[in-house]
């Protein structure tokens, strides 16, 4: 019998860096010795539309998480992700940025429960624009994931990623962006 | 050795080099676009002496590529599926007269479609065309197939076509390799005019060759493993058997293994044209059924010689549009396994999530223009000219002028100019002066605009073409054009100005301005607008240059004004809905106009849009 595959789908708007965040953890996936299969949006989605990537780690040969297949869903914005729970699977795991104190909403929490589907959020665009870095919602994110019990990367695995891979102008702010959102936890 | 987790167009790119490709040219459009910068990346990795180019459109990246063929050097050209539409009249002819050198013509499938205007499937170009075509579904897989295309192209002296899918270009995958190094072949063009000239008379003895090599490629791809290939057991007969190639293979493959369902047969045809009739038999002997699930559009289906057993699009179990997706396979597999009273699959109960989601009447997320584009202002000023104006426009960024109301027509590349012109004969022959403006970006203009400016204004059209110029092609991802002179490995090509261009297609009235300045441009528009109503005029076109505020940040605003809502805004929400930047939201609170800070790039235009002024710069008294 093959290990199951964990699959991601990481969901938000053109611009909020969805495409950074899903490589961070795929060189994470990486580095731990996963094989690791993703699948990304570009083009016209980009400008300002819902934008959604797919991350698989495992056994697998397509790119594409299945509807009701996916392990965690990591939403950059509300509404992104309730539209993609559809994805998640019983027993999985949403973990979503937030601006209202209404997160989730009643009928989703209902839903969310019944499904067994744990719900994590902060207030992560808040929280990167107190820092001055309204673009790195998604490290703020990250770094609250990253603390989570299931996540299956550690704190330091995602961020010595997160050092690697940042330009050098923005090593500093990305990292502390990324301490700051797993304080939150 | 190196290693990186390429995009599926980084993994093309490293097949084609590593298959000693040494031309390669392109011209960019989703999901194709990041093959050649891909290769002048691991070109320069390795110093190679590939030629690279963006070509100025697809018919001219396959000419040109086709010419180096048959020099004896391997050569790509690349393109969206669409593109090769452009390049069709090229394809066609190059298949007759087949090539020396290997030559992969790589033309990308968006089934969805997601940024495209058909779902068009290449599958079906190679076989109008006669040439045989690889079908990946895998990055690891789309390298290998590069290789192996060019091996093909030179045994049977054809060009091969090879159609990754978005979910193959735009998948991510970890590759490995080992340095590059250049191919050895020189140009050496044999002259031979009886076939690199034929006329008719020998075009018909090399349609002849050209069905000979068809019948040769089919049975070389009989054992083209492990591409093409099943997993039948011998001597065993299955109810079913699935028929599949290219991504839909792959999540099959996911399917069948997740459910555990070793008693379903699937042959792959990752080679599916010309059909390797030999193998397509003996897996359709072994199956009572045969499903075929293929995207986009219906090839192996077509071409299976037992009818009798085929189920796919004809027999109304496979959806005919869309993408399919993993859970909409495993839909249509467990459907047909029902209605054939055999085992479905187990699939989750559906879930009432979907009528949940649906319930939330979540905001729809229209692709938008980005605060600060310049083709903002543009088609906000276009519109408050001349509302009752036809807007043809074109493809690209500027498509999303439709927001503003500012865009009535989208056909294919080019045709903001084209259909500006047939829709003023329409009219004038009825004596209706209607007003027209066209819109084209730049890159599309030199793509496919010239031709028919041209035209229109040989046969005394009238319109004003605004020529939406953002110095780069943006939609794609910013690949520079003939405007800025820049070529494809970033050394400095020759520089040829729109202006040249247009004055060159007869144009006497040509302006250039900042659509920045609203006032400016209406004033302009004015003028193109009388122009095109004189006996002795024509067609008006003008220039809005401005840089794309992602390609030039810092230029693009070079003053940032920060601007903020007063008291005087009466939250009529005409500049939400007419100007349409992201940063403008209704505030309810306040029951005024908003200003989001963390969107706004300070271009200040909106200054300039609200009736009542009450759109202001921040801190003055």
């Amino acid at each position: 019998m093959k290990k199951k595959p964990i699959n991601f789908v990481i969901s938000g708007l053109g611009g909020q860096g969805i495409l950074f965040m899903t490589k961070i953890l795929a060189r994470t996936a990486l580095h731990k010795g996963f094989k690791v299969m993703g699948a990304e949006t570009h083009g016209m989605a980009q400008r300002g539309g819902s934008v959604v990537s797919h991350l698989r780690l495992g056994d697998v040969k397509s790119s594409l998480v299945k509807a009701g297949a996916a392990d965690f869903l990591l939403a950059l914005e509300e509404n992104e992700a309730y539209r993609n729970l559809p994805f998640l699977a019983e027993q999985s795991l949403l973990c979503s940025n937030k601006s209202s104190g209404n997160f989730p909403v009643p009928e989703v929490e209902g839903y969310l429960s019944n499904a067994s589907i744990a719900c994590h959020s902060i207030k992560a665009g808040s929280l990167a624009f107190e820092l001055d870095a309204p673009m790195s919602t998604n490290l703020a994110l990250l770094g609250y994931f990253s603390t989570l019990d299931r996540c299956p990367f550690t704190l330091q695995e995602l961020r010595t990623t997160i050092e690697a891979m940042s330009p050098a102008a923005y090593k500093e702010i990305n990292l502390k962006v990324f301490d700051k959102g797993a304080r939150e936890s | 050795m190196n290693e990186d987790f390429l995009l599926g167009n980084g993994a093309i790119a490293l097949g084609l080099l590593e298959a000693g490709c040494q031309v390669v040219t392109s011209y960019p459009g989703t999901p194709s676009s990041e093959i050649l910068p891909e290769v002048v990346r691991l070109k320069k990795a390795d110093n190679l002496k590939t030629y690279v180019e963006w070509s100025t459109n697809e018919k001219v990246a396959l000419d040109n590529a086709f010419a180096a063929a048959i020099t004896g050097k391997r050569t790509a050209c690349c393109m969206k599926q669409v593109g090769l539409n452009v390049a069709a009249d090229s394809l066609m002819s190059a298949a007759y007269l087949g090539t020396v050198g290997g030559m992969v013509i790589i033309s990308c499938d968006d089934p969805g479609p997601h940024s495209s205007q058909t779902e068009q499937d290449t599958r079906l170009m190679a076989r109008l065309a006669k040439v045989p075509v690889l079908d990946p579904a895998t990055p690891q897989e789309a390298r290998e197939m590069a290789g192996i295309a060019f091996d093909i192209s030179e045994t049977f002296g054809i060009p091969v076509i090879l159609r990754p899918a978005i979910r193959v270009c735009h998948a991510r995958q970890n590759m490995k390799w080992s340095a590059l190094t250049d191919h050895p072949a020189k140009a050496l063009f044999k002259k031979d005019p009886m076939r690199w000239a034929a006329t008719p008379k020998f075009r018909f003895r090399l349609h002849q060759e050209l069905n000979r090599k068809l019948k040769n490629i089919s049975r070389h791809f009989d054992s083209l493993q492990p591409f093409n290939g099943h997993n039948l057991e011998p001597g065993k007969h299955y109810p079913l058997g699935v028929i599949s190639g290219g991504v839909p293979y792959a999540v099959i493959q996911d399917i069948l293994s997740d459910a555990g369902r070793d008693d379903i047969p699937l042959l792959k045809l990752g080679a599916p044209y010309p059909l390797p009739q030999n193998l397509a038999d003996e897996f359709v002997a072994a199956c009572d059924k045969v499903l075929v699930i293929e995207e986009t559009d219906t090839v192996i289906e077509y071409l299976l010689r037992d009818r009798s057993k085929v189920l796919g699009r004809l027999s109304e179990d496979v959806p005919l549009e869309g993408e399919l997706v993993p859970e909409r396979i495993e839909h249509i597999i467990s459907q047909v396994l029902s209605r054939m009273r055999l085992l479905p699959l187990n699939i989750q109960a559906a879930r009432d999530v979907e009528d949940l989601v649906a319930g939330l009447d979540l905001p729809i997320r229209r692709p938008t223009l980005c605060p600060g584009c310049s083709h903002r202002s543009a088609f906000y000023t276009i519109r408050k000219t001349r509302p009752k104006a036809i807007f043809t426009s074109d493809i690209g960024c500027y498509t999303l002028g439709l927001n503003l109301g500012a865009v009535d027509t989208c056909l294919d590349m080019g045709a903001g100019i084209t259909m500006a012109s047939g829709l003023y004969h329409a009219h004038a022959q009825d004596e209706v002066q209607q007003p027209i403006v066209a819109t084209i970006g730049d890159s599309t203009f030199y793509h496919s605009g010239t031709a028919g400016l041209l035209s229109a204004v040989y046969n005394d059209a009238r319109f004003v073409l605004v020529v939406l110029d953002n110095l780069t092609t943006a939609m794609t991802g910013m690949q520079p054009t003939p405007g800025l002179g820049i070529r494809a490995d970033g050394s400095q090509g020759k520089t040829i100005p729109l202006e040249r261009v247009i004055k060159g297609c007869g144009i006497d009235f040509l302006e250039v301005l900042d659509p920045y300045d609203i006032k400016g441009m209406r004033q302009t528009l004015k003028q193109a607008f009388d122009y095109t109503k004189k006996p002795d005029g024509g067609i008006a076109v003008i220039i809005a240059r401005h840089p794309c505020i992602i390609a030039y940040r810092e230029q693009a605003v070079a003053n940032r004004i920060k601007v903020t809502i007063s008291d005087d805004c009466i939250a009529c929400n005409h500049c939400i809905e007419r100007f349409e930047c992201p940063a403008l939201y209704h505030d309810p609170v306040r029951e005024k106009t908003g200003i989001d800070q963390a969107l706004c790039i300070g271009c200040g235009v909106c200054l300039d849009v609200c009736p009542k002024g009450a759109i202001i710069e921040m801190n003055i008294k």
